[in-house]
């Protein structure tokens, strides 16, 4: 399987992997995304009606097919912890601030977790199978999960895979308080969305592939060691973890590097991009990108993308040169 | 399919009862569930609802969890339901830690964060609020805790595409066993009632405030419903490896995207036309082998015109016999698909058609669903396809026949 694209809209700057060299960096404990100009991919009517998620879910889908001249991928998948959070909470905060007798149908509208994937459906007239994950910090690789066991089962040739999650002002001080974010040391609270096309069939600008994706719940050490040892792992792997300053969510990480791959160089992914639930989606992104540019560590040639967290979900994912 | 899957246990809550017993006599002696809103507190009194008669409390309490535990009711719907499919297919703790769960649903915790969600955001009243609903609100959660109820699984999902969210957990678990990553993958979807997907239904004018009537030409939307339903999926190797008894087998499967509104459903009905063929064509069967289409059928002006669109298109002018059973429970939303995935399952082995209840008038003059319960069905029922669509035009079909 080959990752033929993937884009990104982040606290980077949006649509262009200009962070690979020049990372900008965020010192708050929260912060939004970049928006790019939408124009190119939602007409200014269009957009004034959509949430912020669903424009740059557009922005990167399109930009993502484009890339590739495909026009109807056989499948949309996407993966996102909270949907549209910026819609369910307009509509949330109305009903619990002005009682339930005059509300308005746009923002329930957009906040079912599947307006993401279906607006890119509709938008690109798309009749193929569509599906949407939403699974804490593994709702990008529950999608990535779904489209890898039909790629190889050879069910579909390609497919769009996506991982998006907005954070309100609102939602960040909600993380705030059960201590997900914003503790000292940590990095920011962010946001995130990204678009990759995976195909059964390489192409000349292909970045990587994708040889293997696994989830797992409440992994002990023994599956973790089992579920590696069947990946064959190059000898030149390098680790994505999802470390991010948090004392608990680290030590989470550092058990299993410790025991299992102690001497394996590691990248932590989330110092460029911040935490939040579709943050691996943008880990998904980097190591395919980096290994494209030969700027891994030691030019390393596999890049393992772990994803565990404090609830016990976990995954791991092997992209390749 | 290349591996036949097989069904081995069934779980069900609903508005017509805890349990496939209750939900079997209530469809049979066609007694609904569907009732004005008495146990969600919203200000839409007026509203008929079809909620699973038991309070929090009395969940727990069935489930032997302790009152002061932080709960949601998606999930104690959800245990219920999980704890009788697992019960039923005889699954050990070991059978379990090798099986995948994948549950649908939307609401999630929704219905203790719109209690607590001015308090969570105020700036000073966050002090005494119960943060951990904030731990709860979002699906996985609500997976998780339903997972966790009955051991330790592999590995665990949640599929949240709306009202077809269970059954696409059919779909992925299918595709899952077939491509031999597991051999059982327990697949379904547990939704409660919220104020925030009532008032979202009210808002978008398709609830019916008087009893909703599915496929009939006076129809005016839906009622809303709650309940989960879970399912053990195996393959047919696993299953008689370890002696499970077959209660049904999942024959095929098709997923679709109708692409054409976020909360209409096209006049051709496309996304459904396409996923009831998959379904079929996976199966390798003919339209005329299917005895009875389980309709998603929620009642509303544009769905059901849609839906049949869509059947007229498969089945041609000879439609099998078919019906709606959301009279009976109200639209479960994202357990839709799996309640009625255990309808079918139901309606195969005791040999019975569910009617569509509160039937009066035809849509076009040959529409006449099932509406008489016969001692004796017409034909013998070996073969039932289930439909669940869901907003954005996310339409899927299930085949389900007889062990």
């Amino acid at each position: 399987m080959y990752v033929q694209a993937a884009n990104q809209i982040s606290i980077q700057n949006p649509l262009s992997e200009e962070w690979i060299d020049a990372p900008l960096t965020c010192s708050d404990s929260y912060c939004r995304a970049q928006d790019p100009d939408f124009k190119p991919y939602v007409s200014p009517i269009e957009g004034r009606r959509m949430g912020k998620v669903l424009k740059r879910a557009l922005a990167v889908s399109l930009k993502t097919l484009r890339d590739t001249g495909i026009e109807h991928p056989d499948a949309i998948i996407t993966g996102t912890g909270l949907g549209s959070v910026e819609s369910t909470e307009a509509f949330l905060l109305d009903m619990c601030k002005n009682g339930e007798q005059l509300l308005k149908p746009t923002h329930f509208m957009q906040s079912t977790h599947n307006t993401i994937g279906s607006l890119v459906a509709i938008q690109t007239k798309t009749h193929g199978y569509n599906s949407t994950y939403s699974h804490k910090q593994i709702s990008f690789e529950s999608a990535l999960y779904d489209a890898f066991v039909q790629l190889r089962a050879g069910e579909i040739g390609n497919a769009l895979v996506e991982g998006h999650d907005g954070t309100t002002p609102s939602y960040f001080r909600m993380l705030e308080l059960i201590g997900y974010v914003g503790n000292e040391g940590q990095v920011a609270c962010s946001e995130a969305s990204m678009a990759t096309l995976i195909s059964s069939t390489p192409s000349d600008s292909d970045l990587c592939q994708l040889k293997a994706v696994k989830l797992m719940h409440r992994p002990s050490i023994d599956d973790w060691k089992n579920a590696i040892a069947r990946l064959d792992l190059p000898s030149d792997t390098v680790v994505f973890t999802g470390e991010n300053g948090h004392a608990a969510n680290d030590r989470l990480y550092s058990d299993v590097l410790t025991a299992l791959l102690p001497d394996v160089p590691t990248v932590r992914y989330k110092q460029w991009f911040g935490e939040c639930y579709s943050a691996s989606a943008l880990g998904f992104y980097a190591a395919a990108h980096l290994l494209k540019a030969g700027k891994l560590p030691g030019n390393a040639s596999a890049a393992l993308l772990l994803t565990m967290d404090l609830d016990g979900d976990a995954a791991l994912t092997l992209l390749a040169r | 399919m290349s591996k036949r899957l097989v069904i081995t246990g069934a779980g069900v809550v609903s508005a017509i009862g805890v349990g496939k017993e209750q939900n079997l006599r209530a469809l049979q002696t066609m007694q609904g569930g569907v009732a004005l809103v008495s146990y969600l507190a919203t200000e839409h009194t007026e509203c008929r609802v079809g909620e699973v008669k038991l309070t929090n409390g009395e969940m727990m309490q069935m489930l032997g969890i302790a009152e002061d535990t932080p709960m949601v009711r998606t999930s104690l719907l959800g245990m219920l339901a999980l704890r009788e499919a697992v019960a039923e297919a005889g699954l050990s703790s070991e059978d379990i830690a090798e099986s995948a769960f994948i549950n649908g649903t939307t609401v999630g915790g929704m219905d203790m964060s719109e209690q607590f969600y001015l308090d969570f955001i105020s700036e000073t009243g966050a002090e005494g609020a119960p943060v951990h609903y904030i731990k709860t609100h979002d699906c996985g959660s609500s997976t998780d805790l339903i997972a966790d109820y009955a051991g330790h699984f592999a590995m665990t999902t949640s599929i949240s595409t709306a009202c077809s969210s269970a059954a696409n957990a059919f779909v992925l678990g299918a595709r899952m066993i077939e491509s031999g990553e597991f051999d059982r993958v327990v697949v379904g979807g547990s939704e409660c009632l919220s104020k925030f997907h009532l008032n979202g239904f009210n808002t978008l004018m398709i609830l019916d405030q008087e009893p909703c009537r599915p496929l009939d030409a006076t129809r005016a939307g839906l009622n809303l419903g709650e309940g989960a339903a879970f399912l053990v999926l195996e393959s047919e190797e696993a299953a008689s490896r370890r002696g499970a008894r077959v209660i049904g087998v999942l024959e095929g499967f098709g997923n679709a995207c109708d692409a054409f509104h976020q909360t209409a459903s096209s006049a051709d009905g496309e996304g459904a036309f396409l996923a009831m063929s998959q379904a079929l064509a996976r199966a390798g069967v003919r339209p005329s082998d299917v005895d009875y289409v389980n309709c998603h059928g929620t009642g509303t002006p544009n769905n059901d015109p849609s839906e049949i669109a869509a059947m007229r298109r498969v089945f041609g002018n000879a439609l099998p016999p078919f019906s709606s059973t959301k009279g009976f429970t109200g639209h479960t939303t994202s357990a839709s698909g799996s309640i009625e995935a255990v309808f079918c399952l139901l309606a195969l082995s005791h040999q019975f058609l569910p009617v569509s209840l509160n039937w009066s008038q035809p849509i076009e003059p040959d529409l006449i669903p099932v509406t008489q319960q016969t001692s004796v069905p017409a034909r013998p029922i070996r073969r039932i396809l289930c439909n669940a669509f869901g907003f954005g035009g996310n339409d899927t079909s299930l085949l389900f026949s007889k062990s």
